[in-house]
């Protein structure tokens, strides 16, 4: 019995919430729910990991990565990156698929909303590596990725895409003529 | 004694397994939002990051690679990972279409780690925008639409 309870002890997860602040830099962006979190963890395709449905090289980029964290084999879901431009974590955490990592940032969460394991990576390296990567790339991949939008004035303002679903459908979503008498009582 | 502690070891992995290759079929109703600002109430309330008064946003982080949830009529956000056949949920055109707009789904319902995910196998109907609030709170953020007079 003694065998027994070793063995089934040894397997049971961790019933006490982990402190993963220690040791963190993050930058605090005075979010309600957050908290700095770093640790360790291995860079997965969420749609593989959730439902077996993999691609190679986790999507190139195109599908949502999640950090499987070590300490706890929680699966954790980076929402953002470091730049407050509107910019999700793939492009940051891409060049690190399948590869054991640690990195830097903020934990939301919110019992209310259901918030939870929602991760804002500020950083990022290989573990072992001393040096960090600043999780700031997304702008500079989208400017390469776009060149026919260049010209002033953040991203957002001048991708294809946006501008083309708001030049349909306006910046409500209601239709351009629809809303045109809203943003004229707005502005006056 | 060894017997009891394989079979409870064999217990434990089946189950993990059963856990990670589960799924359960649904059928929701909810609007397609932006999770991070919804999440993390960077640009204000719940209420607020939802519906036309967040449409432009909705775009700008979805095309920016922001994952997109579904948030249904009883409060619960679903993390959407893949819309009929499409998987590019880092950016990818379905999901930017589909910006604010209020669907039915019905696909594959899994649950990890406290968050609720969706493999969206068919948008049953497309609503629209029916969450028609920026009358209400005016663009979210309110630099969203540019200032037509300058």
């Amino acid at each position: 019995m003694k065998q027994l309870m070793i063995i089934l002890a040894l397997m049971a997860p961790p019933v006490m919430a982990q402190d993963f602040a220690e040791g963190s830099e993050a930058k605090s962006w005075n979010l309600y729910g957050e908290s700095p979190a770093r640790f360790e963890a291995k860079v997965v395709d969420i749609l593989c990991e959730i439902t077996g449905d993999c691609a190679s090289d986790c999507g190139g980029g195109t599908r949502q990565l999640g950090l499987l964290r070590k300490a706890d084999d929680v699966l954790v879901f980076p929402n953002k990156n470091a730049q407050p431009a509107f910019s999700g974590a793939v492009v940051e955490l891409a060049p690190f698929c399948g590869k054991e990592v640690e990195v830097d940032g903020l934990l939301i969460t919110d019992p209310d909303l259901g918030a939870k394991h929602i991760y804002l990576v500020q950083k990022i390296r290989n573990l072992g590596d001393p040096e960090w990567t600043a999780a700031n790339r997304f702008t500079g991949e989208w400017a390469k990725a776009n060149p026919e939008a260049k010209g002033k004035g953040p991203w957002f303002r001048r991708d294809p895409r946006i501008r083309a679903e708001i030049a349909a459908h306006g910046y409500t979503g209601i239709g351009p003529e629809a809303e045109k008498p809203f943003i004229k009582e707005w502005f006056e | 004694m060894w017997k009891m502690a394989i079979s409870a070891l064999l217990m434990m992995l089946g189950a993990t397994a059963a856990q990670a290759a589960g799924g359960e079929r649904i059928q929701v109703k909810g609007e397609i939002i932006d999770t991070w600002c919804y999440y993390s109430g960077v640009m204000g309330g719940p209420d607020a990051v939802v519906g036309s008064a967040h449409h432009t946003c909705a775009l700008w982080c979805s095309a920016g690679g922001i994952p997109v949830g579904l948030l249904a009529e009883d409060g619960t956000v679903y993390m959407v990972l893949k819309i009929e056949g499409d998987a590019n949920s880092a950016g990818g055109d379905t999901q930017l279409k589909l910006a604010s707009h209020e669907i039915t789904a019905d696909g594959m319902f899994y649950r990890r780690d406290g968050l609720n995910y969706l493999v969206v196998e068919k948008v049953v109907t497309d609503h629209g925008i029916t969450n028609l609030n920026h009358e209400d709170y005016g663009p979210i953020p309110g630099f969203a639409i540019p200032d037509p007079t300058k």
